[in-house]
């Protein structure tokens, strides 16, 4: 019995003593680390929506319609991009789409009539120098705004892949089709006036 | 002294954990495409193995040997985290590169083997010197192949944004050395370099004997 205590009272003791030491490095850094993920989205989505300068969030209702439209993409945020004198001058979404290596997290504007201004990617795990050439060749990415407003999934499938990347580039596509979906079911008619 | 700087040079040379002892190889050759990358993962490798060395070989006498393992295992888990959300916070580019190879440092080879070879049966000084050989030999090796790769995969040399080194623009970078095979290949190279070397050194002392 001596024995048997002693073996739970040194892996007890251990444990409690990296909880604490780990209490305190996550104390220590869990604000910078928040800050440091806002910071990273607050700079995408200003670089896909140039013209706007405040970003508000549209609210839980907004985004249980998004996620509902998205389907099996995931939907995270729905910002309505402002100008500085409170008019509405398009949108940002935070979706994910299945890449090779994991979620493709893209931040995807578009302007009030669905049309898009621009995407880039948040974060993502493909394999370096093959999958995150989607970001790497500017105009895979660059591309997308070519589509017409309101596009749909057929305008989405004519856009180029990037070769050697094929399902790195079908998850970034899969996010801005859900992208679509979301606009022409939610967003088009929260638009207003056009 | 002289036994500490022995032990440090061991992990540099005939002990090296890559290509001699060939431990932990797996995120060696997955982070080995980026010099940058392979710059941060070899100093969190250094941290942790060095940190997790001195404070088993400390606790060496008290730490009953049925559960040495899982209190290994906490203590070095302990570490990479605290190194995660350091680099989580404070370089984000970085940590996005490197991603999931910082939390599975803690089931590396290296750190637990030594601390189950050595740490546990060493005094704190040796630990440590071992700690430090192992991880700068880490480390050295990590960033040859990630200097190699990086230049022969994209044609450049870049830290920090900035270009350090760049082939010449006809220089068409076959894909194939930032794919695991070609890390095989190129990582299979230098452990015959290293080979041949260590041998024809062996040769040499055994004819200055003779």
């Amino acid at each position: 019995m001596g024995k048997s205590l002693r073996l739970v009272v040194a892996v007890v003791v251990t444990c409690v003593v990296a909880a604490s030491g780990l209490a305190i490095t996550y104390g220590a850094t869990k604000d910078r680390i928040a800050e440091q993920v806002r910071l990273a989205e607050e700079n995408s989505l200003k670089e896909v929506l140039p013209d706007a300068t405040e970003f508000v969030d549209a609210g839980p209702d907004v985004l249980a319609a998004a996620k509902t439209a998205a389907g099996d993409v995931d939907c995270s945020a729905v910002y309505r991009a402002e100008s500085a004198d409170g008019v509405l001058v398009g949108w940002g979404l935070l979706v994910a789409g299945r890449g090779y290596g994991g979620p493709i997290q893209l931040v995807l504007g578009l302007d009030s009539s669905g049309k898009v201004t621009g995407v880039t990617i948040l974060t993502m795990a493909e394999t370096p120098g093959l999958g995150t050439k989607v970001k790497s060749e500017e105009w895979f990415l660059e591309q997308f705004k070519e589509l017409p407003e309101g596009f749909g999934v057929e305008d989405v499938r004519k856009l180029d892949m990037v070769s050697g990347s094929t399902k790195s580039s079908r998850g970034v596509r899969s996010g801005i089709e859900a992208g679509g979906r979301i606009y022409a079911d939610v967003l088009s008619g929260l638009s207003g006036g056009e | 002294m002289g036994e500490w700087i022995k032990t440090f040079k061991q992990g540099l040379s005939i002990e090296n954990p890559l290509t001699v002892l060939m431990i932990g190889l797996c995120a060696t050759l997955a982070v080995s495409t980026q010099v940058q990358g392979a710059l941060f993962m070899g100093l969190a490798v250094i941290f942790v193995l060095t940190m997790s060395n001195a404070i088993i070989s400390t606790f060496r006498k008290v730490i009953p040997t049925e559960v040495r393992i899982p209190i290994f295992i906490v203590i070095i888990a302990s570490f990479v985290t605290i190194v995660d959300l350091t680099m989580k916070a404070f370089l984000p580019g970085v940590y996005q590169f490197l991603g999931i190879w910082i939390p599975l440092i803690v089931v590396n080879c290296i750190i637990l083997g030594r601390a189950e070879a050595f740490a546990y049966h060493n005094k704190v000084g040796l630990a440590v010197a071992d700690g430090l050989g192992m991880g700068v030999g880490y480390w050295f090796v990590i960033l040859v192949l990630a200097f190699i790769r990086e230049l022969f995969g994209t044609g450049r040399i870049a830290v920090f944004g900035s270009t350090l080194l760049t082939l010449p623009s006809g220089y068409a970078p076959p894909g194939l050395v930032l794919m695991f095979p070609g890390a095989f290949f190129i990582f299979g190279f230098m452990i015959a370099i290293t080979r041949a070397v260590s041998e024809r050194a062996a040769k040499r002392r055994k004819a200055v004997a003779s």
